[in-house]
């Protein structure tokens, strides 16, 4: 055996040992809460999503209006932030020298690494306060601020990745600016674009510290509408793990469970959706 | 006055500090055929896009000059407007990805609101397929994506997608430079059949002196900017008066 094919050997090894090292938490963070997730799942049954949460020490109970709260609080700050961050790439991409769209640019990248924490302060300034109250208002504003930056940057990526000849091809058959962005570079982008927003979705479905101050975690009344009280999973996962009670711990693992699907069932979105247009 | 389909006047555009057409003027008369030639780098291209104003989607360009199409201004009227007496094919096939062979033909028709009825975009979209050479290749499958067609297919498919349009004069640049012979053969028979039947009037741009002696009426021979010989082919052909066009047709430069 020469040296070459002993270099070639060992190469291949330390590369797959090491991406095994990278990606083994990953899987061991998904088989611990399937495990542990769905034993919660299977005692409690389908009234975990139904029920309120059990008092400490005693039973399962459910998640229903922390659920509700995250579905309410993904719905919000979803028709808040998609089209508000599919405007402003447009205007990012489609007028690039304008002042607004550098701004635009600078603000998105930088927004994303904004600590999450900083953006629930705010909005617990600007909008709980003066409101008098906790309200799922307050948490989808702060959702819709988080989200933004990334769906921002995501449709931005997609409608530059469009190549320049199609907007002429678009121009040369008689189309309007506004033609050839909507009809166009949207349409050919359209993949991107899409999964840019299940993206961002995704990203605030999970969000913790921009709900602290704004939400209110009224876990025990399924909310009827934005100025009332709310929950998210998030926030009763992070809530229950610091009590002593084991029974809520089982809770939060299952909670676990449901938001881990939650997010799963978008990335198969994302995923079905994110093959590119054929140029 | 006699009337030309295409009038280029003293035409100069740069791009930033870079002159890039020097000066330029040509003028041919209706159901002609004119070959923009010139090695790579000579601004056939960009003479092209500021016929149909498309140089204007290029930041820093400026455009001095005139171009008339039909008689009528081109840097007078409103871009939108004047681009839909003019038809553009591009050098790489560039049919929309996103949408059908159909929808590819018939956008440009409902953008402009040429037609009434489904009946009638059916029919305008047939016969811009026809007078592509495409519609026997694609009858069976007009609602397949364009990625489905061969390189030359996707070109006919974008000649028609021109077509479509009515256009009076058709722009081509190198439309037959990323397309096989056969193919190129057809997009040419194509071309010469739309001079002969409809009285269209085209510029072809190309790098390749033969096919301008094999289809053109006129040449316009660039070389750096500028225009080094204006006239009809058969004279060009035989008896350049410039001694580049001499080289340029023996393939020297």
């Amino acid at each position: 055996m020469d040296a070459r094919y002993l270099k070639e050997r060992a190469f291949l090894i330390i590369t797959v040992a090491l991406a095994v090292i990278a990606v083994f938490p990953v899987f061991h963070v998904l088989f611990t809460i399937l495990v542990r997730g769905g034993q919660t799942l299977l005692k409690a049954g389908p009234s975990f999503l139904l029920d309120v949460p059990p008092p400490p020490g005693k039973g399962l109970g459910g998640i229903a209006p922390s659920l509700a709260g995250t579905l309410m609080l993904a719905f919000y700050s979803s028709i808040a932030g998609i089209p508000l961050s599919f405007f402003a790439a447009i205007l990012a991409v489609e007028f690039p020298r304008s002042l607004i769209a550098k701004g635009v640019r600078v603000l998105s990248k930088a927004l994303l690494e904004i600590p999450s924490v900083v953006v629930g302060m705010l909005v617990y300034a600007i909008m709980v306060v003066p409101m008098g109250q906790f309200s799922i208002l307050a948490g989808a504003v702060a959702l819709a601020i988080m989200m933004i930056p990334y769906v921002t940057t995501y449709v931005e990526e997609a409608l530059e990745s469009v190549p320049f000849t199609y907007r002429e091809a678009g121009f040369s058959v008689g189309m309007l600016r506004s033609q050839v962005v909507f009809k166009v570079v949207v349409g050919i982008a359209k993949r991107g674009i899409l999964t840019g927003m299940l993206i961002g979705i995704a990203k605030v479905l999970g969000e913790t510290a921009p709900l602290l101050f704004t939400l209110g975690r009224d876990r025990y009344s399924v909310p009827t509408n934005v100025f009332e009280y709310g929950d998210s999973i998030s926030l009763l996962i992070f809530d229950y793990v610091q009590t002593p009670y084991a029974n809520m711990h089982e809770v939060a693992w299952g909670a676990a469970l449901v938001l881990t699907l939650m997010f799963l069932a978008l990335f198969t979105l994302v995923k079905r959706y994110a093959g590119e247009v054929r140029l | 006055m006699k009337e030309f389909a295409l009038e280029v006047k003293d035409l100069n555009v740069w791009i930033r500090d870079k002159h890039i057409i020097k000066g330029v003027s040509v003028q041919i008369p209706r159901a002609k055929i004119l070959a923009v030639m010139g090695p790579s780098g000579s601004g056939k291209s960009t003479m092209l896009r500021a016929i149909n104003r498309l140089i204007e989607l290029i930041p820093d360009a400026r455009v001095e000059g005139r171009v008339e199409v039909y008689g009528r201004d081109v840097y007078a009227e409103d871009p939108y407007k004047i681009r839909r007496i003019m038809g553009t094919v591009f050098q790489t096939p560039n049919p929309f990805p996103h949408m059908s062979i159909y929808e590819n033909v018939a956008i440009g028709p409902k953008i402009n609101r040429l037609v009434k009825s489904k009946r009638e975009l059916d029919e305008l979209v047939r016969w811009a397929l026809e007078k592509a050479m495409l519609w026997d290749e694609v009858k069976d499958r007009l609602h397949d994506p364009p990625h489905r067609l061969s390189g030359g297919q996707q070109q006919r498919l974008c000649l028609a997608r021109a077509l479509a349009l009515k256009p009076k004069l058709l722009l081509l640049d190198e439309p037959t430079g990323n397309v096989d012979p056969v193919n190129a053969v057809k997009i040419e028979e194509a071309l010469k059949g739309l001079v002969k039947e409809l009285g269209l009037t085209i510029v072809l741009v190309t790098h390749t002196p033969q096919q301008a002696v094999r289809i053109s009426d006129y040449i316009a021979f660039l070389y750096m900017g500028k225009l080094v010989e204006f006239g009809l082919t058969d004279r060009i052909a035989l008896n350049p008066s410039h001694e580049l066009t001499v080289k340029f047709l023996r393939g020297e430069v």
